[in-house]
């Protein structure tokens, strides 16, 4: 699942980040199909777009196919429409469920994983970081990544060690009338309008609600972190609450996006629980998941947010690797190719 | 709290519907005039893409200079030039705002900034970085915007401009408005790195790409980026996504679209009729608001339509007039 869009947006101008071209992108994917291929994986599935990866992998594989190489599986695209939109993720994501495949491996930003999360149900998921403020995926070298996807999903490495449970968060408005998921933060803001979408201005934050709170990433669940680190494995998550900085006198400094360090203002904080329903404070303004304006909220609408342990699955590639060199699984002849 | 949501006040949202609602009546009078065999050349309508025009343009003070394309129209309507005086020019009558010689595709109006819609792809480019060069010397925060459909994006004049914008730090914004199609060609045939963000990059300047149908998901982008031009940040380019409804010319039949493509956009990526709907939900303008505005627009297309039939043609002795300019 590549998409071609992420880190497209306009913190490449109201910040310094970086912008991955499509030819990286694509770099990426096939480091990551020889990487399962030598685990054995004989056939990948991809979700079609129009941004130019798949062009420039037709030209690569083609390339491939000429050397007589067979470094790569066989690359199949999903039946399923180009719209340009994350409808194009759900709409893959879930063929590929129905198609039966061991494991997704994702290249976007949060946005991107969490599209795929909505979907993709008990099928790990492995994140490859290409998006702006990436708390989600972990920085790592995309063959690696594509080593212990493969080994995972032919069964090499055992589900225990090769898949970790993830927390998510979950929004609903009115009893479920809209609802949605975060995989990182839930950002409450007092903006009311969508705009561009990505959110950057913190003097208008009021509420974050994180799975995890890393004091290494950047961006809204980074406020989280320089408060009070929560890993990813920790049980629950961290409810803060935020104030104007030019009224309150507890303020922090914070890296909301690259090369953007701003001030916020913290009024207090708090472990949140699981399973536990929590209450906007904030009568209206808007929602932001991963990091993007999604939802608009108002006086007459009653918002809560949950956090759910467990929720969905990841290939853990550290323990994977970890797992690998300890049992010297690619000790010897290339691995045999699966039927399918 | 204000009761108003959005970073514009209840007047400013009524002038940017007015305006947007003014580009789609223009538009659709001109398919209607044009298939009556009235209206002379080649016209390329901007119906669809009104989000686009308006979202930057709401931006922008008298002294900036923009250069448009071949569908110009919306440009010219958004920048402020005269409608009455456009619909004459397109008819090619002398009240035209070109004395009726330049017609659809070279609209022009330096009163207003608009240097010019341009029938040859990618020359406004060059154009915008000479007004940027122009407005860097000058040194009062004036800036210029070029609009480039995804076609001409390929032209080298673009692609030299994009090196020349960044090698003088100009305060030029490139626009490509990339709306899927170059005259019949998709985009994924002929655009070879796929993202204009990266061909910015190459030239070493920001690029974002941002929903060109969603006026205020524009609205909020150009601001950011013509304020860091107008600031001595340097050229930026911005890619809107968008979708004509009409053809590439009216007269195209569109057998390279799919069937019912053109009425499922009308459906559902309508950018005026998400913008009413946004603006009616805030409760920051009433339907009676936007109808009133509609009737105005009606009037005022209707108007522009008579006199513009009304008026003479262009004579023989105006063919030697607008010829030279003296500086």
């Amino acid at each position: 699942m590549a998409n071609p869009v992420s880190a497209r947006d306009i913190r490449r101008v109201i910040a310094n980040a970086t912008s991955l071209q499509v030819s990286d992108r694509a770099n990426i994917v096939m480091c990551v199909l020889a990487a399962v291929r030598a685990c054995g994986v004989k056939r990948v599935l991809m979700m079609p777009e129009n941004g130019g990866i798949r062009s420039l992998l037709k030209r690569g594989l083609q390339r491939e196919q000429k050397l007589c190489d067979n470094r790569f599986p066989e690359l199949e695209m999903t039946d399923t429409q180009i719209s340009g939109t994350v409808d194009d993720t759900f709409a893959a994501t879930q063929a590929m469920v129905d198609s039966g495949v061991k494991a997704i491996v994702v290249l976007g930003g949060d946005g991107t994983h969490r599209a795929v999360a909505k979907v993709c149900g008990q099928v790990p998921i492995a994140g490859i970081s290409t998006g702006t403020n990436n708390a989600f995926p972990e920085h790592r070298e995309p063959t690696i990544t594509g080593l212990a996807v493969g080994l995972a999903a032919t069964g090499r490495i055992p589900e225990s060690v090769a898949f970790t449970l993830n927390k998510l968060l979950c929004v609903k408005i009115n009893d479920g009338e809209r609802s949605d998921i975060a995989l990182v933060d839930v950002v409450v803001s007092t903006e009311r309008y969508i705009g561009a979408r990505a959110l950057w201005r913190t003097d208008n934050l009021r509420e974050i609600f994180v799975t995890f709170a890393d004091p290494e990433v950047i961006g809204m669940s980074a406020i989280a972190g320089l408060l009070e680190p929560v890993s990813r494995n920790d049980f629950g998550g961290l409810h803060v609450l935020l104030d104007d900085p030019e009224v309150t006198e507890n303020l922090l400094q914070v890296p909301i996006a690259p090369g953007l360090i701003s001030t916020v203002g913290v009024q207090s904080w708090q472990k949140l629980e699981p399973g536990i329903p929590f209450t906007l404070r904030q009568s209206s303004g808007i929602i932001a998941l991963d990091g993007e304006r999604e939802l608009e909220f108002g006086p007459e609408d009653t918002v809560q947010v949950t956090l759910y342990e467990k929720a969905f699955r990841t290939v853990n590639v550290g323990a994977c690797m970890r797992h690998t060199g300890q049992h010297r699984l690619l000790v010897g002849a290339p691995l045999e190719l699966l039927a399918t | 709290m204000s009761d108003n949501p959005f970073p514009l006040s209840r007047d400013e949202l009524l002038n940017i519907y007015q305006t947007m609602r003014t580009i789609r009546e223009f538009e659709e009078r001109v398919h209607v005039e044009f298939s009556r065999g009235d209206i002379p050349g080649f016209v390329h309508l901007y119906a669809g893409e009104e989000a686009s025009a308006t979202g930057i343009m709401t931006h922008l003070r008298k002294d900036d200079r923009i250069s448009s394309t071949h569908r110009g129209h919306g440009h010219c309507i958004a920048k402020g030039v005269d409608v009455k005086g456009m619909m004459a020019e397109i008819f090619g009558k002398k009240t035209g705002v070109c004395g009726g010689k330049g017609g659809s595709m070279h609209i022009a109006d330096l009163d207003k900034g608009m240097m010019g819609a341009n029938g040859i792809l990618g020359a406004g480019a060059p154009l915008a970085c000479g007004a940027a060069l122009a407005a860097k010397y000058r040194d009062k925060g004036d800036i210029a915007i070029s609009f480039v459909g995804d076609g001409a994006s390929n032209q080298g004049t673009f692609l030299e401009s994009l090196n020349l914008a960044s090698i003088w730090n100009l305060p030029v914004v490139f626009v490509v408005e990339n709306n899927g199609y170059a005259e019949a060609t998709s985009v994924d045939w002929a655009v070879a790195c796929d993202s204009y963000v990266d061909r910015a990059s190459g030239f070493g300047m920001p690029g974002v790409t941002v929903d060109g149908t969603d006026f205020f998901a524009v609205y909020e982008a150009a601001g950011e980026i013509i304020r860091r031009a107008r600031e001595g940040g340097g050229p930026s380019l911005l890619e809107c996504k968008m979708i004509r409804f009409f053809g590439h010319f009216e007269g195209d039949a569109q057998t390279y679209r799919a069937e019912g493509e053109v009425d499922d956009i009308r459906a559902k990526r309508d950018c005026l009729k998400s913008f009413s709907k946004t603006v009616t939900a805030a409760g920051v303008l009433s339907q009676a608001d936007l109808e009133t505005c509609d009737t105005d627009v009606l009037s005022l297309i209707e108007e522009a339509v008579s006199t513009a039939k009304a008026a003479e043609l262009p004579t023989e002795a105006d063919l030697l007039t607008d010829v030279y300019v003296n500086y």
